[in-house]
């Protein structure tokens, strides 16, 4: 179904001639647009194999392919392949060159020798991504380990890869600075970045890739969705690696005879809503769209949504619910936490970031397509982007277009019928179609 | 918690590392109780690691009293050298502590700075290899050591000390999900022996499920002292401290409130999740073979066969030695083992003999869920 | 290094004895006439260096000697051509602005220099290989060398190398993010990894400090396991064996003449030789 962006056909690799074989006969395939996880011990190879990917080392024997090309290991082509492969390493302080924020943003985007206008912009948007704007002229020795981890993930964002490796991006964050960059990926992969990533946090993994790679003795062991690798209890414990435990309850559950194997939860809500079973009455979901400039509390009182748990979810939310003084109930895990709530038979207010719709989309599908009931759903604000032009703080004109928009200033409807067409447009597409483009289409800079 | 337990008491310390920045800890009042399994929590510069350094003496307060077994630290050579006899800590990057290149020099290492004899040293660094399961790597030099070889160096380094107090700081982080469980299993077994074990994680499923006690840290103050569910159940209060609910936690919390129930009792492992919510009326039956490495081949063969499609279990870097090979589930083998006998199926639980309390506490623990599982 | 000298036979061996011996046999070598003195010293260098790896000498040492042979080379021929303009020249010639005059005694002297030089190396690769910083640091105590310096050379030799590690991290970081894209670039990506290493290294200063007090340092390395002390034996056979060398070395002056072994081979007239 999906092209083959990166490929590592028989790679042998090792550090030193006579040392062992770190790689040894490593094929692996990342498809493009696919959430993959690379799993494995402790030095199972994935540093090493990220690395042969992106051509640092090169393979004593094997061949990596990148868009189905063999890797050039001349100047020239080893230049463009990295400006469109980009890792992130696991620990921040080894990507540090400059002293200042904003500079080292830049390093990446100055070094593919661009314009300086097009590097002020990509360093603009990329901290904006990561929520670090305000730090831009900040010394980087003043900053916490987490605003290090994203300001590294910034300048690896400046160069706008098409395929982002993250080797550990959750590693020595404490767990809300871990929803956060795992929130980033999730928006880089709806902008249509090819994310991959190694992670020993095998739950928050299994909510996250759609597809997993199990490597162990430098060879690729599994390679497929997890829910497949799960289930070969004895394979999991070669690979030196555990079932994560939403799928271990779930699959004991199961056995226990309290509910069919079927369907599969991912994240720890979707369990929640397994083992209570079909509720009688269930609330609403209110999607509030935001950009950084939206006024939460405002909208929220103007709608007659106030006193209702809310939950927030996307970068841009979080930021508009930051800069107008919004204590939301649930500001992490947002869509899940909405939908619980709804199933609670209360109502809920979901302040969502445009990008992130497919996100909630599908914490909502999970109940409709199971038979667990159906939660109804609205946008408060469809009209967010026709408003078309919001100014931010940098006076610069932002356009933000969302597909959700874009239905509305053609039917031009009012909120009832939207919302009913709002959830067919959400059955009937994808949710990769259906999610905006982040970085290259919400916010168009003009 | 009387006065009494209490070994580290706290008392409105004020640090900071230089005069002119904002300090680190005010206001921070805390004790620590003597042989519970406490579990610090936080976020990235909670001030975690600074706390642990105001344990060992490290870091002088500018303001309050640290109290150690009821008399203030004596920041004197002297004072410090017996506070640091009894306290180790092992910190989160290996690299950082170790300082010889060959694993018994480095395990060595603070025995020897106590002044401790030869013959002693040998003694203790033998124990504190086979603990951590390196023994047969004692000559190995260190760069060809594994990640987690060398946090489990650092540990050993540390049991060297004969501490009394444990300090970890997050024991688990950077390690692989087995090499984890193993390290909780060697904490498990020091709060066993009596040593009182603090951990800092940011893993809170981990801590949720091994703690006795949770403090949780907040920009340099405590925030919450004591019963991890008092705290997880103010889900404003976790989020001000930049942490999230544990998973168990969140999924009992939900569970409960779609069925309009009581969350009491709070399961805090998945076995206990399950025997609250689901599960078959009838026990499967659990067979516990406590064995040393010599006799757990024989032991588990024999109860293997008279177990019909048992599923064995291991719990213990002893047994897992010798049996980890054979066994269905070799890690986190307790809770895999209870899971089953809450779903109704059978099967074989070894552990070395010294967790035998553990498990007992496992089922007594299942008990509160109104579950009795078949211990044969 | 430190990997060698723990798996290294010799290790046991008490490290100021060790010092002792190479010492002698050094100075026995230096002070000497004869050229068949520093052939010996260097005979027993690449032996004790053979028995402390067990006969296999890693690829490392090898290159070293190597090296040294290839530096001495150039130099040795340096001094056989710059001979005494005095004396009847065995080869005279120009190359480009730089006059050579080779004399039997300027080729006689480059070679025992050249002996002498490569004995020395192998004795002190022998010794280094065979010996921990530790080990020597314990050693220099012993010698009642300030305890600032030996604790020094401990803490530098172990953090040279983690520094290095993480220049190299970075290093790799900095092409991820193209920093080598032309030359400036790679000049200021260097430039980078530098002051990032740098800022490493005074936060991991901070930290070890910590971490060592943690662990009761108070100011001295110990030793597990300490090699041997120095014995009687020690001191005995080093200065027996330098003593006797000498004494060789006085005998054998002149015995073998480097230029009359050679001279077949360039056809050189023994014009002296021939005069006496």
């Amino acid at each position: 179904m999906a092209d083959t962006i990166l490929e590592a056909r028989d790679v042998v690799y090792s550090y030193s001639r006579k040392g062992p074989k770190v790689l040894d006969g490593m094929c692996i395939k990342i498809d493009k647009g696919v959430k993959t996880a690379v799993l494995g011990s402790n030095g199972a190879g994935k540093s090493t194999l990220f690395s042969v990917l992106n051509a640092l080392y090169k393979p004593q024997s094997g061949t990596v392919l990148y868009k189905g090309e063999p890797l050039s290991y001349r100047h020239k082509g080893v230049i463009k392949m990295r400006s469109e492969v980009s890792i992130l390493f696991q620990n921040p302080n080894d990507m540090m060159f400059k002293p200042y924020v904003e500079q080292d943003v830049a390093y990446g985007p100055e070094n593919m020798k661009l314009p300086k206008d097009e590097v002020d912009k990509r360093v603009e948007e990329a901290l904006f991504t990561v929520g670090m704007e305000e730090y831009r002229k900040s010394p980087i020795m003043k900053l916490s380990y987490g605003q290090r981890k994203r300001v590294t993930l910034a300048g690896v964002l400046a160069m706008r890869p098409s395929v982002l490796i993250m080797d550990e991006p959750t590693a020595g964050l404490d767990p809300q600075m871990a929803y956060e960059v795992m929130e980033i990926a999730e928006q880089l992969h709806s902008s249509g970045v090819t994310v991959v990533m190694s992670s020993h946090d095998t739950d928050l993994v299994y909510s996250w890739a759609d597809e997993i790679r199990v490597l162990g003795g430098g060879r690729c062991v599994y390679s497929g969705p997890p829910e497949d690798f799960y289930g070969d209890r004895a394979e999991v414990q070669r690979a030196g690696l555990m079932p994560p435990s939403v799928f271990s309850i779930n699959e004991a559950l199961s056995r226990s005879g309290a509910f069919p194997l079927e369907p599969l939860p991912r994240t720890r809500a979707q369990l929640s809503v397994k083992i209570s079973g079909k509720g009688d009455a269930y609330g609403r979901m209110h999607v509030i769209l935001a950009d950084p400039e939206t006024d939460v509390p405002g909208l929220i009182a103007s709608s007659g949504l106030k006193g209702i748990s809310t939950g927030v979810c996307g970068i841009s939310a979080r930021m508009a619910a930051e800069s107008s003084g919004f204590k939301a109930d649930f500001p992490y895990n947002g869509p899940e936490n909405c939908v619980s709530k709804c199933m609670t038979g209360q109502d809920s207010v979901l302040i969502c970031d445009p990008a992130m719709l497919g996100v909630a989309e599908s914490s909502v599908r999970f109940i409709e397509a199971n038979g667990y009931g159906s939660i109804e759903t609205d946008v408060v604000n469809p009209g967010l982007s026709d408003r078309g032009l919001s100014r931010r703080r940098t006076g610069r004109v932002i356009k933000a277009v969302c597909p959700i928009a874009a239905f509305r200033i053609a039917s031009g409807r009012p909120r009832v019928g939207m919302r009913k067409r709002f959830r067919r447009v959400l059955q009937r597409r994808k949710p990769e179609r259906f999610a905006t483009s982040w970085l290259k289409r919400v916010y168009v800079l003009s | 918690m009387g006065d009494a337990m209490a070994l580290f008491e706290l008392d409105d310390v004020t640090f900071s590392h230089n005069p002119t920045l904002p300090p680190v800890m005010e206001g921070f009042s805390l004790s620590v109780n003597e042989g519970l399994r406490t579990a610090i929590l936080g976020a990235n510069g909670a001030g975690k690691t600074t706390f642990f350094y105001t344990l060992t003496g490290v870091n002088k307060p500018q303001k309050g009293q640290v109290l150690y077994k009821g008399a203030p630290v004596e920041y004197t050579k002297e004072g410090l050298r017996n506070l640091r006899s009894e306290v180790a800590v092992v910190l989160q990057n290996p690299d950082e502590q170790i300082f010889c290149s060959l694993v018994e020099e480095d395990v060595a290492f603070g025995p020897l700075n106590l002044g401790m004899s030869a013959e002693d040293v040998e003694v203790r660094v033998a124990k504190a290899l086979s603990d951590v399961r390196l023994t047969g790597l004692e000559r190995r030099p260190l760069q060809q050591l594994s990640g987690g070889q060398r946090k489990r160096v650092a540990i050993a380094g540390a049991l060297a000390m004969d501490p009394r107090v444990m300090i970890m700081d997050e024991p688990t982080a950077g390690l692989d999900p087995q090499a984890s469980m193993e390290v909780m299993e060697i904490a498990e077994k020091l709060a066993l022996r009596g040593v009182t074990v603090l951990i800092s994680t940011h893993d809170v499923d981990l801590a949720y499920r091994w703690a006795e006690v949770s403090d949780v840290l907040c920009k340099g103050s405590v925030e919450h002292s004591g019963n991890a569910e008092e705290f997880y159940s103010d889900a404003e209060r976790v989020y001000a401290c930049g942490l999230l609910a544990p998973s168990v936690f969140s999924i009992n919390r939900e569970v409960s409130a779609m069925h309009g129930k009581d969350p009491k009792p709070y399961p805090r492992c998945p076995c206990e999740l399950l025997a609250k919510f689901g599960g078959s009326k009838r026990s499967g039956r659990v067979r516990l073979v406590p064995a040393g490495p010599e006799e757990a081949v024989n032991a588990m063969g024999s109860a293997m066969k008279d177990m019909k499609d048992a599923c064995s279990c291991i719990y213990g870097p002893d047994v897992r030695r010798v049996l980890g090979g054979s066994a269905d589930v070799a890690f986190d083998g307790m809770d895999v083992c209870f899971s089953r006998a809450v779903e109704g199926k059978d099967s074989v639980l070894a552990y070395d003999p010294v967790y035998e309390p553990f498990v007992r506490g496992q089922i007594d623990r299942l008990k509160e869920f109104g579950f009795d599982v078949e211990a044969v | 290094m430190d990997e060698l000298a723990y798996s290294s036979r010799m290790v046991g061996w008490s490290p100021l004895g060790k010092l002792l011996l190479v010492m002698a046999l050094l100075i026995v070598g230096l002070i000497t006439q004869s050229i068949l003195v520093p052939l010996v010293t260097f005979s027993i260098g690449l032996a004790l260096m053979a028995y402390s790896t067990n006969m296999r000498v890693p690829l490392i040492l090898s290159l070293a000697i190597l090296e040294a042979i290839a530096i001495m080379i150039l130099g040795s021929g340096m001094i056989s051509i710059m001979g005494d303009k005095s004396d009847p020249a065995l080869w005279e010639g120009n190359i480009l602005w730089f006059g050579i005059h080779m004399t039997v005694d300027s080729f006689n002297k480059a070679w025992l220099i050249f002996f002498r030089a490569i004995a020395g190396v192998t004795l002190m690769l022998s010794f280094a290989s065979s010996t921990p910083i530790p080990h020597l640091a314990q050693a220099l105590r012993s010698l009642h060398c300030p305890v600032e310096i030996t604790e020094l050379i401990v803490l530098i030799y172990r953090y040279a190398f983690l520094l290095l590690e993480k220049f190299l991290v970075m290093l790799e970081a900095a092409q991820c993010r193209l920093g080598y894209n032309g030359s400036m670039t790679a000049i200021k990506s260097y430039a980078g990894a530098m002051t990032g290493t740098f800022i490493f290294s005074m936060e991991l200063a901070d930290k070890s400090e910590a971490a060592l007090a943690c662990r009761n340092y108070d100011g001295v390395f110990p030793v597990f396991h300490p090699p041997k002390k120095m014995s009687v034996k020690w001191v005995v056979v080093s200065i027996g064996l330098a003593a006797a060398l000498y004494v060789i070395g006085l005998w054998t002056v002149g015995w073998i003449d480097m230029a009359e072994l050679f001279a077949p081979l360039f056809g050189w007239v023994m014009r002296w030789r021939c005069s006496s």
